[in-house]
């Protein structure tokens, strides 16, 4: 069974957004909500190197052990997603996550969250597949329509790959061997337990 | 306008880091910058690493250009150290102490069994808490039970709770929880502020309370040690309430208001101590409980009608009697008519 | 030479993987996605793209069970990459994007804003309606009303102060058929004010170029880029100015081990990617490149074959490079020696090199010198015209280079003819209207062959006394269709110009600063505000920066009452009274002119350029069939554009039904005409003094004449007994065009084509085989030479490196040696002691004002900011995130922004984005615009603290290096 897995090649990443604006776009996610996102390290400094980053779809997610009301599950395809209907909103998942994945739209009074979003491996969520419900609460199921993550397929420099863990992993390690650095697979170790 | 000031916070941890990194490395950004005269700059080579990065700080922080701060952080391994607290060590931290707790409080009735009035009752009471005491005790200890409810909810309910009502169920019941939680720190925190300043009075340690505790506090003997108002048990419940309402308030502002002045490292560290807190805080009160209930004859009627009978007061707060008499504020004759002990 | 075709099979292999990853090819993604276990109904829908069960926005729900959903495709309007746009339209609605995996140019790819293009046309802010300013106040208008309106008050202007007091400024957002007929629509109105942002952005590669070897584009395509070993940015930052491009350049690097030398002010984005990085201070790079060229001749790096046959003015040069020494480069630059020579010797060295520019270099007072320096650089080591070399010139809007190409400019009619008398002949032929009439509606014979006003001058032009502009009278009245204000230098300038003009009309989708400014300058009424539709409402071809050019589709109908760029200019044209002679060979329908006889019309004019072989069907085919293209050569490999480059980059010679594949690389003698091949143009004579200005020994594969030879005229065709080739109808059409002066006829003059498929018939490039000039004998400066920009923090500079003398240029006087000289005698620099130089972030574009209203983009940049170093800040007691004001060394000019503090600038330097408007000197504009159609995000424009600063040539404005102050706020 494939699992799939978020790579972020950051000798590649040139902190253009585009991921960002294309999940935005492809799920209309709100403002304040950051599925996904650049940080920049050591900006200004040579050795700079910007990461794209959004929710890894862990192994063993650390979002969905810490969930006190089992919200989160994986997928077959290792995809980690919620039900906002059963959230309460805690943010607990938020503390758990190595990555600022979940997210949360501020309600009226005194900081409350609302119902968590995050990275759905455009993959959509619990409602019936492709149905007006799925896109409102979690914007998009491009996976069940044979298409990846649109971050990793509109990367404007093939920086962020997505899809098999097994199939990126070879694209990034022949990548460098080919170039002979790397930055390393950010995040990687932290998601999956293991290096690349 | 918050926001570009938080992420440029964010540059300046960025800068800071960097500073770290430079320290570290013999080729640094730092020097090179410096000194460009001598090197060849090769933004390529010097690229920073995952590893070199965490071997520094806990977390990776960077620059971010949308204005929410938190997202500046791109690696937090600690997440895992916190969800290993929450899903197992408070898990137990909380088991024993409440369990604990009530399998102590089991134990001692089963022994020792209800705290009697050894002299029988008066038929004369005095009052012990006026109607605004009451109030507040009242308030604050219903807040304390349902925040303390939907606080182990939290850590329990998905093990207790969920297999029996159903998950939908369950979650219903948990955003309700959750409100609750939220909306009734008001009351009980402003509860705790008023017990503190209420009872401050009575409430300092003084050389009798030595003597009480010498004794047991006559709940282990049967010599009930002299007391005033508040004897040292009392006392003792009145700074654990007081201390450890302070620390559950502060700390659950802080988790309630995420991130304003605070980083995800703070509010790690801000739910570990409100949880801890929270769990040793029930089962104290667990104690407290069993004896203004049915650890002992008499107490509960203090804070239930706010009048005790005189023999009680006299066995358990004698000083406090006395001083009361003085102050003509109860039957004289009664009171003459029982010599003192 | 390290051209990997021959690699390209081990490549594949190395990165097979990876294109099936990214979903490069079809048929690869889909067994990609089968390897990744995706549900077997998923991939049964990839093909047939049956989307009735995708959910899409604020456009609507999922497409209704049954409605039918179209994929159209067009191309991203935000910088000259030219990525396709892959739009899913449902019932008339764009409902979603999807990645264009079959274009060679993006393979998907896009950056922060072409992901976000759907919501340029969604967008709410749009203006809705046409709009006039009465008394102050924004009211509706109609469109009758405005065009009635606005077309009075131009031939009342016209009736009193002559054609060119109403200024035309066009847009490089046109598509190249909107552009074109812009640039008519000002010829038939009678002026020569005719331009659009290439003035501002590339107006100096373009000169410098071309004057060096004979047309001023992109030599090579970023694709080429693959395949160098070595690439040297000189004022470019690709990465987010050009995002996507840094995808081939990132490959190139990592598959070559090439190297990656970034030389800039800023530590850039692209300079994180970089191998070496080179800090060099603003406005230095002649100085710069002249030091790498010391060690280069020093070593004997040069390639001496190269420079014997073919260039000229080796000797003039090799004088200038002889005074930059290591130590004047160091004193001049901030580059250490060292590194110098280092860089050197990679460039010379680790071949093919090529050399990438963009407007740091362009944007100076020695825009044309500085892009001819670079174009020397490239000759010296004989990096032209091969794979993988060449003058990579990144252009910033989707058609600028169409635009240029196009003419919609003041120096020449369409295609580079220029304005003589037989360009305006050739033109009056090709449109079928009389020449006589031409002259007739220009104030002058002279005027109509001078060039016109360079936008950057607009308000000169407006508040200069009457005397001191050489034309009938000033500029009263600015049509601005698409084009920002905040963009051009000194805005407190143009403030006191917008409150003098008579009419002001803007056309846009937005209401720009145009609007905003216009009201803050006092101006009561004679505005008007007109929705023309976004580029995704309208067809037509734009032509990327590898010369492609690329037909985009119409993805839905205007919105609100926006109106197509060209039926407004119809509209106007009618108006006017000449439309049925402007439009006599082009279809109107509904008052809107079809695009694709636009098209034709400009193949059958553009024999100069190599337009000519573009028809609409050709541009078309390879739209639609994107994945028969190779992604390096950008040549089809099969299918029914077999052999054609991409998108048949210009020179694609002859007629349509010549197939000429189009020239993917200029000047490669490598291959032969016909597939692509050439030579240096014959430009500038045969001869000069004495020294022979034509190739020597080097000629374009296959070609009969093994040597230099010159342009083709009938009469050259005769000389070498080929004229027998021409066929009846074109000898015929010949001499219609030449009468008694047949032989004159050339190339680019000849409609029939019948010179140009003669002279590639026997292998030969029309515009004949030269040698690129590194002496550019009649351009300003032939030789360039480092000169300080006017206003310079290294006064003791200044003596040996001035600027320019004053002069008269383009109508106008050029006082910049009077301003520097005054700047200097003042201490400006004591008073002003930072640099400011300004430039791009990724999510915006331009002026900014389309991208600061998309709710996507503008989530990402909210604050307008300067970038400060550390240490200056530290000084100033200025934090991270406070406010400051920057004071400008004009004007008493200033701004309230953001401090930015970080080491991206050195000590002494601070940096601007160009794209925030809507604030003025620490005041909020937003009420000044129309309601609801402020942008999201407002702030300090940097071309408020901008100087003045021209360059000669081309009338350049300097926003890359002046002089400010920081305060803290």
């Amino acid at each position: 069974m494939a699992r799939m897995k978020f790579l972020c090649d950051a000798e590649r990443c040139i902190d253009c957004n585009a991921c960002v604006t294309a999940c935005k776009n492809e799920h209309e996610v709100p403002w304040g909500i950051n599925r996904r996102r650049v940080v920049t390290i050591n900006d200004g400094q040579p050795g700079e190197r910007s990461v794209t980053m959004a929710c890894m779809h862990c192994t063993d997610a650390p979002c969905m052990a810490v969930c006190p009301v089992n919200c989160i599950y994986t997928t077959d395809d290792g995809v980690v997603l919620h039900s906002k209907d059963q959230c309460i909103g805690c943010g607990y998942c938020f503390y758990a996550c190595p990555f600022g994945a979940p997210q949360y739209p501020r309600l009226g009074n005194f900081g409350s969250r609302g119902k968590m979003d995050k990275c759905t491996f455009c993959a959509g969520g619990p409602e019936v597949t492709g149905s007006k419900e799925e896109y409102e609460k979690y914007g998009a199921n491009r996976l069940a329509e044979g298409k990846l993550p649109l971050c990793a397929e509109m990367c404007a420099t093939k920086s962020l790959l997505a899809g098999d863990g097994e199939v990126i992993e070879e694209i990034f390690r022949d990548r460098v061997k080919q170039r002979g650095y790397s930055s390393g697979a950010w995040g990687w170790k932290t998601a999956y337990g293991e290096e690349v | 306008m918050s926001s570009l000031a938080a992420a440029i916070r964010n540059v300046a941890g960025a800068c800071a880091l960097a500073g770290l990194a430079a320290l570290s490395s013999p080729i640094s950004a730092q020097e090179q910058t410096q000194q460009p005269a001598t090197t060849i700059i090769n933004p390529t080579a010097q690229g920073v690493t995952e590893q070199q990065l965490l071997q520094q700080e806990p977390r990776i922080t960077g620059r971010i250009i949308i204005p929410d701060k938190r997202a500046a952080v791109l690696i937090q391994p600690a997440g895992r150290e916190w969800r290993a607290f929450h899903e197992i060590a408070l898990r137990w931290i909380a088991a024993i102490a409440i369990l604990g707790m009530l399998a102590v409080l089991v134990a001692f009735y089963l022994t020792r069994g209800m705290v009697r009035l050894e002299s029988g009752r008066s038929g004369r009471t005095i009052v012990r808490f006026n109607g605004f005491e009451r109030f507040v005790h009242w308030m604050t200890a219903t807040c304390f039970i349902l925040l303390g409810l939907s606080g182990l909810n939290i850590t329990f309910g998905k093990k207790l709770l969920m297999p029996l009502i159903g998950h939908d169920a369950f979650s219903t019941w948990s955003v309700w929880a959750k409100y609750a939680h939220n909306y009734l720190s008001f009351p009980f925190t402003i509860g705790v502020v008023l017990i503190f300043l209420m009872w401050l009075g009575g409430n300092i340690p003084d050389r009798t309370d030595i003597e009480w505790l010498k004794r047991g506090g006559g709940i282990v003997g049967h010599k009930h040690p002299p007391a005033d108002r508040f004897n040292a048990g009392q006392k003792a419940i009145y700074w654990i309430v007081v201390l450890g309402g302070a620390a559950v308030a502060i700390s659950g502002y802080v988790l309630i208001f995420p991130f304003y002045g605070t980083d995800i490292g703070n509010m790690h560290a801000a739910h570990m101590v409100h949880s801890i807190v929270a769990v040793l805080f029930f089962a104290v009160m667990l104690a407290h409980i069993y004896i203004g209930t049915i650890g002992m004859e008499g107490a509960f009627e203090a804070m239930g009608k706010g009048t005790v009978d005189v023999n009680w007061a006299k066995e358990h707060h004698k000083l406090w009697l006395e001083k009361e008499a003085k102050a003509d504020k109860l039957p004289e004759q009664d009171l003459r008519s029982t010599p003192a002990e | 030479m390290l051209i990997k075709r021959s690699d390209r099979p081990a490549r594949q292999t190395h990165f097979a993987a990876f294109a099936e990853g990214l979903g490069l090819a079809r048929l690869d993604r889909r067994s990609f996605l089968r390897r990744s276990g995706l549900a077997a109904a998923g991939l049964a829908t990839i093909g047939a793209l049956p989307l009735a069960n995708m959910r899409k926005a604020k456009a609507g729900p999922p497409p209704a069970p049954g409605a039918a959903v179209e994929i159209r495709k067009s191309v991203c309007t935000h910088c000259a990459v030219g990525c396709t746009v892959t739009a899913e339209v449902s019932n008339g609605v764009w409902i979603g994007q999807e990645p264009s995996f079959d274009s060679p140019i993006n393979r998907g790819s896009h950056c922060a804003k072409g992901a976000s293009v759907r919501e340029l046309v969604h967008n709410d802010r749009r203006l809705k309606y046409p709009l006039k300013l009465v008394n102050g106040e924004w009211q509706r208008a109609s469109w009758d009303e405005a065009i009635s309106a606005i077309c009075d008050k131009f031939m009342q202007i016209r009736g009193t102060s002559g054609a060119d007091s109403v200024y035309w400024l066009g847009s490089a957002k046109f598509t190249n058929e909107g552009a074109y007929l812009f640039r008519k629509l000002g010829a038939f109105w009678g002026t020569n004010n005719t331009d659009h942002q290439a003035r501002i952005c590339h107006s100096t590669t373009v000169t410098g170029v071309a004057n060096t070897w004979g047309y001023g584009a992109m030599t090579n395509s970023i694709n080429d880029m693959r395949n160098a070993k070595t690439l040297l940015y000189v004022g470019s930052n690709a990465a987010e100015a050009h995002p996507v491009a840094m995808q081939h350049m990132l490959e190139g690097k990592e598959l070559n081990n090439a190297n990656m030398i970034v030389v800039d002010p800023r530590m850039t984005r692209t300079a994180a990617h970089a191998t070496d990085y080179v800090r060099l201070r603003p406005g230095t790079d002649i100085a710069f490149l002249y030091g790498l060229m010391w060690h280069i001749v020093k070593n004997g790096w040069e390639d001496k074959e190269f420079i014997q046959s073919r260039v000229y003015g080796y000797d003039d040069v090799l004088k200038e490079i002889e005074k930059w020494p290591p130590d004047e480069v160091e004193r001049v630059t901030g580059v250490p020696g060292a590194q110098v020579e280092h860089i050197a010797k990679l460039f010379a060295t680790e071949k093919p090199a090529t050399l990438i520019w963009c407007m740091g270099q362009t944007q100076h007072t020695v825009g044309t010198a500085n892009v001819r320096t670079s174009c020397i650089l490239l000759l010296l080591t004989g990096n032209v015209g091969k794979p993988g070399t060449g003058a990579n010139i990144l252009r910033g809007h989707d058609n600028v280079q169409g635009a240029t190409d196009v003419g919609l400019d003041i120096v020449t009619l369409p295609f580079y003819y220029g304005l003589k008398d037989t360009a305006w002949k050739h033109w009056s032929r090709v449109w079928e209207v009389d020449y006589d009439w031409f002259v007739s509606r220009f104030d002058s014979k002279e005027i109509m062959e001078a060039p016109g006003i360079p936008l950057t001058r607009w308000f000169d032009a407006v508040l200069l006394p009457k005397d001191q502009v050489h034309q009938k009278d000033n500029v009263r009245a600015m049509f601005v269709q698409g084009h920002a204000s905040n963009s051009i230098t000194r805005i407190p300038e143009s403030l006191k110009a917008l409150a003098k003009l008579d009419l002001l009309v803007v056309v846009d989708p937005h209401p720009t600063t145009w609007a905003s400014l216009s009201v803050k300058s006092g101006r009561k009424d004679g505005t008007w505000l007109l929705p023309a539709c976004t580029q995704f409402e309208a067809k037509g071809s734009r032509v990327a920066s590898n010369r492609s050019l690329q037909w985009g589709e119409q993805i839905v109908k205007p919105s609100f009452e926006a109106k197509d760029d060209l039926e407004i200019m119809y509209l106007i044209a009618q108006k006017l009274g000449f439309a049925d002679k402007m439009f006599k060979n082009i279809k109107v329908e509904n008052n809107l002119p079809e695009a694709e006889d636009i098209l034709r019309e400009m193949n059958r004019g553009s024999w100069s350029t190599g337009y000519c072989g573009q028809s609409p069907e050709r541009l078309k085919l390879h739209m639609a069939n994107q994945k028969d293209f190779d992604l390096v050569t950008l040549r089809a490999t099969n299918g029914p554009a077999k052999g054609d480059y991409y998108g048949l980059p210009w020179p694609c010679w002859g007629k349509p039904e010549l197939k000429h594949p189009g020239t993917a690389l200029l000047y490669n003698t490598g291959l032969h005409v016909m597939d692509g091949g050439g030579t240096f143009r014959a430009r500038f004579g045969v001869e000069r003094d004495g020294v022979n200005l034509l190739a020597s020994g080097s000629y374009s594969l296959g070609s009969e004449i093994q040597d230099g030879y010159p342009e083709f005229t009938y009469g050259v065709l005769k000389k070498l007994g080929w004229d027998h080739d021409l066929a009846p109808d074109e000898l015929a059409t010949i001499q219609k065009i030449g009468g008694d002066k047949a032989d004159a006829v050339s190339w680019s003059t000849d409609l029939s084509g019948g010179i140009q498929r003669v002279a590639m018939k026997h292998g030969c490039v029309p515009y004949g085989n030269a040698r690129a000039r590194m002496n550019a004998f009649g351009v300003p400066d032939p030789v360039p030479v480092h000169r300080e920009p006017v206003y310079t923090p290294r006064v003791d500079l200044v003596e040996k490196y001035p600027t320019r003398q004053d002069e008269v240029q383009f109508r106008l006087p050029n006082i910049g040696f009077s301003v520097q000289k005054s700047a200097v005698d003042r201490q400006v620099a004591k008073q002003f002691p930072l640099i400011l130089t300004s430039g791009r972030l990724v999510e915006f574009e331009g002026g900014g004002e389309e991208t600061r209203s998309n709710p996507w983009l503008a989530e990402l940049q909210q604050n307008m900011f300067i970038e400060i170093n550390p240490a200056d800040a530290s000084e100033r007691g200025i934090v991270n995130g406070a406010w400051v004001w920057v004071a400008g060394a004009e004007n008493s000019s200033k701004a309230k922004v953001r401090a930015l503090v970080t080491e991206r600038v050195g000590k002494g330097v601070a940096w601007m984005p160009f794209h925030f408007g809507g604030w003025f000197g620490g005041e909020d504009l937003r009420a000044n615009y129309p309601d609801g159609a402020d942008p999201i995000v407002l702030g300090e424009s940097a071309n408020t603290m901008t100087t003045y600063g021209y360059d000669p040539a081309t009338g350049m404005q300097e926003p890359k290096a002046t002089l400010c102050q920081i305060t803290a706020a």
